[in-house]
């Protein structure tokens, strides 16, 4: 009797062993499923991969200076904002979205913020400080209709959305509509507090060897002067204002979707409206299902929005952009640009836009030292002759999704780290790069992941309660009892 | 309240290890080196478990409620000292209450698997922590291989929290059933003539 109970018991503890160890497993193989997902209505879409690397190199000459970026990315995507006639309208496709543009109608970017001291926090935060509260995009962006009404950034200023924005253009930065007075804007400007913004297109910039110039502070503008494009669109005619001029084209008036859709169009082909290939608008052509034509028009631009080249031609090979774009060191326009100076160290930070993602989906780097013959992170070579050598090796440079992360998010109680900032501890001395991409993508389902993490943590608790009750029951009896 | 946290840790975590290696020795000995650190065994689980949850308390101060539940390294972090910390209790229960006899059998080698949980449940607490405190190691990375990014959290899906339900009621079920058997078995062995059981000769 009693080798039969012992061997009964035996085989319940192993029982019990073999119920906690599959439940062990189960959770560790299903861990972390359930709640993460796309959800577009939210603004919500994550992208599959959740770091990119980039390459930079940076060399200068004393009059200009030379950016050049390189950036894996499976096809280029060069076509961008586009109006297709179908049943007698023009509907528009390729307007910034949530995710990437289902037609892959949205044009890879690349981008650097320059400062050089104006913006302190920008050294230890990069382009977090320039993400403020209810940014357009996120899941609880501003309404659109009160960012037109606010007497300065919509009357005034025709912002329809928050943009990137710094810190101290507000009095609250847990408010976007706390603009603080003109007279002291004006006045941070010509402090230099704003950071300069290269901002590369495929589309609306390269195909015209442009890079647009802008400019962050109290929102995000264009240089002063004429942007390197302009709408193609009269919104009181619901039509475009201008078509392809056939005999500058080739004899082409439109694009075809066709062409757009199968990627057709390359390079060396129009799939862009430059200004001086254009005339105006003819609403009696005979206009017919599928014509496409751009809903943006190239120009050269004129004054500081025009200060950025591309350097012989950036193009998209073998699975790699190439992109290298030339300023002057010194614009002549030091409100609108971080003007280069031999022996200074500066801040930068990148950004890339592939895979057909506009606006907030996009990669970012963390702030980076640039040298000009300084020790940094990326040291620009000073040169002499017509061009760079581009000898020295590549700065390597990590990129990562950002998610919905603030910067009045950080400096609030939900950040663990808040007290760091206050305390001016780098973003870098704590964080890593795939660090900040899981926390961004957990921040958008913060509420759904501690919902989900309480019970889990109860759920383990129950588990090994249950299990001590199993060998606690299941214990051997002091000698003498079985 | 961090530096008061992190010098409580190390004593659950010391006293801890040490247990985890006298099971480890009374495992495979039954020699007299080995019975006799098995006699402390219990007092220091028991005192681990005390000072751990000390530790566990301090923790929970170090930063805002909302800022742990909004992090997901201190949400792990928070997750496994919890686990860590009843677990250990657990390991504390089964020794006090199951004395010597725990290192019978199938028993011996269950304790010595247990304790193995034990230091791993403790040693990923532990490196979280050290994450937090600005202090990083390698060890994330031997997670991460195993199919666990740290810094995402741990959370379970809802059919698998309900299927830990069912595994805690199983578990509650299997050792009620070896309990009823044992009562059963003790009550027949009680002699009709001293009405004494045999352990009570």
């Amino acid at each position: 009797m009693e080798a039969i109970s012992w061997n009964k018991r035996s085989r319940l503890l192993a029982a019990a062993i073999g119920v906690f160890v599959v439940a062990l497993g189960i959770s560790w193989v299903f861990h972390g499923t359930g709640v993460v997902h796309n959800d577009l209505s939210r603004n919500i879409y994550i992208p599959k991969e959740l770091t990119m690397p980039l390459q930079v190199k940076a060399a200068y000459d004393g009059e200009q200076i030379y950016f050049r970026y390189r950036w894996p990315a499976k096809q280029p995507h060069i076509y961008h904002d586009m109006l297709r006639f179908e049943a007698g309208k023009w509907v528009r496709y390729g307007d910034s979205e949530a995710g990437p543009q289902a037609q892959g109608i949205y044009e890879d970017r690349v981008t650097m913020l320059v400062d050089d001291g104006g913006v302190p926090e920008f050294e230890k935060y990069g382009g977090y400080i320039a993400v403020g509260d209810r940014m357009r995009f996120f899941t609880e962006e501003a309404k659109a209709d009160a960012v037109k009404n606010h007497p300065y950034l919509g009357k005034k200023k025709n912002q329809a959305e928050v943009g990137k924005h710094l810190p101290e253009t507000r009095t609250d930065i847990n408010d976007w509509s706390s603009v603080v007075p003109e007279a002291r804007l004006a006045a941070q400007r010509k402090a230099g507090y704003f950071l300069d913004l290269w901002h590369w297109r495929a589309h609306r910039s390269n195909p015209i060897d442009k890079s647009d110039d802008q400019v962050i502070a109290e929102a995000r503008y264009g240089d002063k002067g004429k942007s390197v494009f302009f709408n193609n669109w009269d919104a009181e005619k619901k039509q475009p204002l201008f078509m392809l001029d056939p005999d500058k084209t080739g004899g082409k008036v439109a694009l075809a979707w066709d062409d757009l859709a199968n990627r057709k169009l390359g390079f060396d082909d129009v799939y862009y409206m430059r200004e001086d290939q254009t005339k105006p608008y003819d609403a009696a052509h005979p206009w017919k299902a599928d014509d496409v034509l751009p809903r943006r028009v190239l120009r050269a631009g004129e004054g500081s929005a025009a200060d950025i080249s591309v350097a012989g031609k950036a193009r998209w090979k073998d699975g790699f952009w190439e992109v290298t774009l030339v300023r002057k060191m010194d614009t002549g326009s030091p409100e609108d640009d971080k003007i280069f100076v031999d022996q200074r160290a500066y801040t930068v930070a990148f950004a890339v836009h592939r895979d057909s993602m506009g606006s907030r989906w996009h990669y970012v780097s963390m702030p980076k030292k640039l040298g000009l013959q300084r020790n940094a992170d990326i040291g620009a070579a000073k040169f002499q002759g017509t061009e760079p050598k581009w000898d020295q090796p590549w700065s390597e440079v990590q990129l990562f999704y950002p998610g919905q992360v603030s910067w009045p998010l950080l400096n609030s109680s939900k950040h663990a780290g808040a007290a760091n900032i206050r305390q001016g501890v780098p973003v870098k001395a704590r964080h890593s790069e795939i660090q900040l991409a899981h926390y961004g993508v957990e921040m958008e389902f913060n509420d759904e992941i501690q919902k989900q993490w309480r019970y889990t943590l109860l759920a383990g608790l129950l588990l090994i309660a249950g299990f001590g009750v199993a060998l606690v029951l299941l214990l051997p009896r002091k000698e003498g009892r079985q | 309240m961090n530096a008061y946290h992190v010098m409580l840790v190390h004593f659950p975590i010391a006293l801890w290890s040490t247990a985890a290696l006298i099971i480890a020795l009374r495992a495979f000995s039954d020699g007299t080196l080995a019975r006799a650190a098995d006699r402390i065994l219990a007092p220091l689980l028991l005192l681990g478990g005390l000072l751990g949850a000390c530790g566990f308390v301090a923790g929970l101060l170090v930063w805002p409620i909302e800022a742990v539940a909004s992090s997901p390294l201190a949400r792990n972090h928070v997750l496994l000292a919890s686990w860590s910390l009843g677990y250990w209790l657990l390991l504390a229960l089964v020794r006090w209450l199951g004395g010597e006899q725990v290192w019978q059998g199938l028993w011996r080698w269950t304790m010595l698997g247990l304790a193995g949980l034990g230091m791993a449940l403790q040693t990923i607490t532990g490196t979280l922590g050290g994450y937090l405190a600005g202090n990083p190691s390698a060890v994330s990375e031997v997670m991460r291989r195993l199919g666990w990014e740290v810094f995402t959290t741990f959370y379970l899906p809802g059919w698998v929290l309900i299927f830990l339900g069912i595994a805690a009621l199983a578990l509650i079920a299997l050792g009620a059933a070896g309990g009823r058997r044992a009562r059963a078995i003790t009550t027949e062995r009680i002699t009709p003539t001293s009405g004494l059981t045999v352990a009570q000769k």
